[in-house]
């Protein structure tokens, strides 16, 4: 086992909203994790290389533009094609173009292949609470 | 790396061969004749320029609502301009869409075609480069208002050959918005050849006597900060503009909740302008008047009356600030893209307050205001004096090596190349004040006051601030607040 759990983290796609992952990156590192962060900006396929390079554990990808899922049609093949398999991914933010709906955007994003997914405004502790106990049952924490 | 950059004039030679490659983007270039454009200029009404407009509004001491509109067909655009005419909005700021923006002009017109075909927008803007000089002008001429297009580094350019061909006589500059905001990978020295390319172009249309006017948005905090940095990065884009030959420069004061703040910022940044463009030397360069702006990244409210709450706060504070223009956001910002219906219930509360508390005339002069203008002054002071002196002079090469050393800094700031050692946090009559300094050559009396003011907070909340603590007044303003609160876990 390593000795920290690491972390992928960004927005994805040509989103350009920096401040949500800004800060979910500062708490992980606060709360012990080894984090990888890729900013703003960042494409799909800039999330999978840096999982493989640095064998990472999850993905938390923030998205606020309201277009993750045309970004993210397909990604979980991608991932299972690059061998990360066993690597969690969690997204939040604002899913669509209309976030009342939020039960519909989680539906939407489970069947993309997310395990977990998050409205906007949702208090990062709770994100990492779940992380941890994700993490624990996949037997790497 | 060695810095090639310069705060130098273009020469008109090297101007004209660089606008070749610019105009070569995209076939619609071919529409932008240089000397027919300034003709097209020249013969504007008074109500399309700009400037003009500004002063009008500043002499008869009203104020305009300065809101946001662009949609892909050209038809709804014409409608939608108009619409804005209607509710007495004479400045037009007008925004591309994110394709334009990134220069994907492909898939902007495959948006486009695909928003001809079906009749519904698929672009979240207008993409002025596919429709081109032509259309664009009948855009121009079917509405009495003057223009400022909205874009970002990439296209900035094109989007001015294409904006100023078509008649529209401002556009913001701010390429520190672009590190702030929008530009993860750019450095400061591209962000600012940009800039002077842009600035450049003006001073092409200034020098045959149109004068097109130009919006400082300066590097925005992306956080409860103090806007000190904010107030020195406009200046610095007015000075590079200025350099290029704009002749016009338009301030923004970001509206960030504390009155006392506010409304000293917007009685010092005219001034602070006119110090730093008189000692440079351009002292030709007019400030028509000055632009509040609702700050634009604190989450927004998502209930409407709370919404409305803080668009007529903002309103107020701007309308007893007297500034001339006032951008706001919509009632349903929080929720998705604002319907027509919500532009226009959130404009009219806002236009509502400007005339009722402007007829007022209401001087406000407070002991906490004239404490805040202080402060603001020495700081957005010692910041530019410290940024001219890295530059041996030279502001261009100042600002880069700010940057670089973290002289210039903001938090939570998109561009890879900021610094991000520095934090704001509200003090206890919700002022914004600096948690962590950086390297920001603050001088050290102000930086006690900080310190003072922070910990008067701490001692009355018992608790440490920090960077969490930060982040929660960051939330604060969506839930009717200035102070954040420690959440239970």
């Amino acid at each position: 086992m390593k000795e920290k759990a690491t972390i992928i983290t960004g927005t994805v796609g040509v989103d350009s909203h920096v401040i949500g992952t800004k800060i979910v990156s500062r708490a992980l590192r606060d709360a012990g994790f080894s984090v990888v962060e890729l900013g703003a900006q960042t494409p799909p396929e800039e999330f999978i290389k840096a999982a493989q390079e640095t064998d990472a554990d999850a993905m938390l990808m923030s998205s606020l533009y309201g277009m993750a899922e045309l970004d993210l049609q397909g990604f979980k093949d991608k991932c299972l094609e690059a061998g990360l398999d066993e690597v969690l991914l969690y997204i939040g933010g604002i899913l669509g173009v209309s976030p009342q709906d939020f039960k519909e955007d989680e539906t939407k994003f489970k069947k993309l292949g997310f395990d977990r997914v998050y409205p906007p405004e949702t208090d990062i502790r709770l994100g990492i609470e779940d992380l941890r106990g994700d993490l624990r049952a996949k037997g790497k924490l | 790396m060695e810095i090639k950059v310069r705060q130098k004039r273009i020469d008109e030679e090297k101007f004209l061969e660089m606008r070749k490659e610019v105009l070569d983007l995209w076939p619609t270039g071919k529409e932008v004749d240089l000397e027919e454009a300034v003709e097209y200029q020249k013969k504007l009404p008074d109500s399309k320029i700009f400037h003009k407009v500004v002063q009008r509004v500043h002499d008869e001491g009203r104020m305009v609502l300065f809101p946001r509109s662009g949609t892909p067909i050209v038809e709804d655009e014409i409608e939608l301009v108009r619409s804005l005419n209607e509710l007495g909005i004479p400045l037009i700021p007008f925004t591309t869409d994110s394709y334009t923006r990134n220069l994907q002009l492909d898939k902007a017109q495959q948006g486009l075609e695909e928003s001809i075909k079906t009749g519904i927008p698929k672009l979240n803007g207008y993409p002025i480069i596919n429709h081109g000089v032509k259309t664009t002008r009948k855009v121009v001429e079917a509405c009495d208002g003057a223009f400022d297009p909205r874009c970002s580094r990439m296209a900035n350019s094109l989007v001015g050959e294409i904006a100023f061909a078509s008649g529209m006589t401002a556009m913001p500059n701010s390429f520190f918005g672009w590190i702030g905001g929008y530009d993860k990978k750019a450095t400061v020295e591209e962000c600012i050849e940009t800039a002077q390319y842009l600035g450049r172009l003006i001073g092409y249309y200034g020098d045959r006597g149109v004068v097109i006017t130009t919006d400082c948005h300066g590097w925005l905090p992306n956080g409860v900060y103090p806007m000190s940095v904010n107030i020195a990065t406009q200046i610095i884009e007015a000075l590079i503009s200025a350099e290029q030959g704009v002749k016009s420069v338009f301030p923004q004061i970001n509206l960030q909740g504390c009155m006392a703040q506010d409304l000293a910022d917007i009685k010092v940044v005219p001034k602070l302008y006119r110090k730093y463009l008189d000692k440079l030397g351009y002292n030709d360069v007019i400030i028509p008047g000055i632009v509040g702006s609702q700050v634009p990244l604190y989450a927004f409210p998502r209930d409407m009356g709370s919404a409305f709450g803080y668009i007529v706060y903002t309103a107020t504070v701007a309308a007893l600030g007297k500034v001339d223009a006032c951008f706001v956001k919509t009632i349903d910002e929080a929720i998705g893209i604002p319907t027509i219906e919500s532009h226009k219930e959130s404009y009219r509360s806002a236009k509502w307050v400007f005339d009722v508390v402007r007829t007022q005339q209401l001087e406000l002069d407070t002991a906490d205001i004239r404490q805040e203008e202080k402060i603001t002054e020495v700081e957005v002071t010692a910041i530019l004096d410290k940024v001219l002196e890295l530059g041996d002079g030279d502001v261009a090469v100042g600002a880069i090596k700010a940057v670089e050393a973290g002289v210039l800094d903001s938090p939570f700031s998109i561009n890879i190349h900021a610094k991000d050692n520095v934090l704001g946090i509200r003090d206890l009559k919700g002022a914004c004040r600096y948690l962590e300094f950086g390297n920001l050559p603050i001088p050290e009396e102000i930086k006690d006051f900080h310190r003072e003011r922070v910990s008067a907070r701490e001692k009355a909340e018992g608790r440490k601030l920090d960077y969490y603590a930060s982040v929660e007044d960051f939330w604060a303003i969506s839930k009717g607040k200035l102070l954040g609160t420690p959440k239970s876990n």
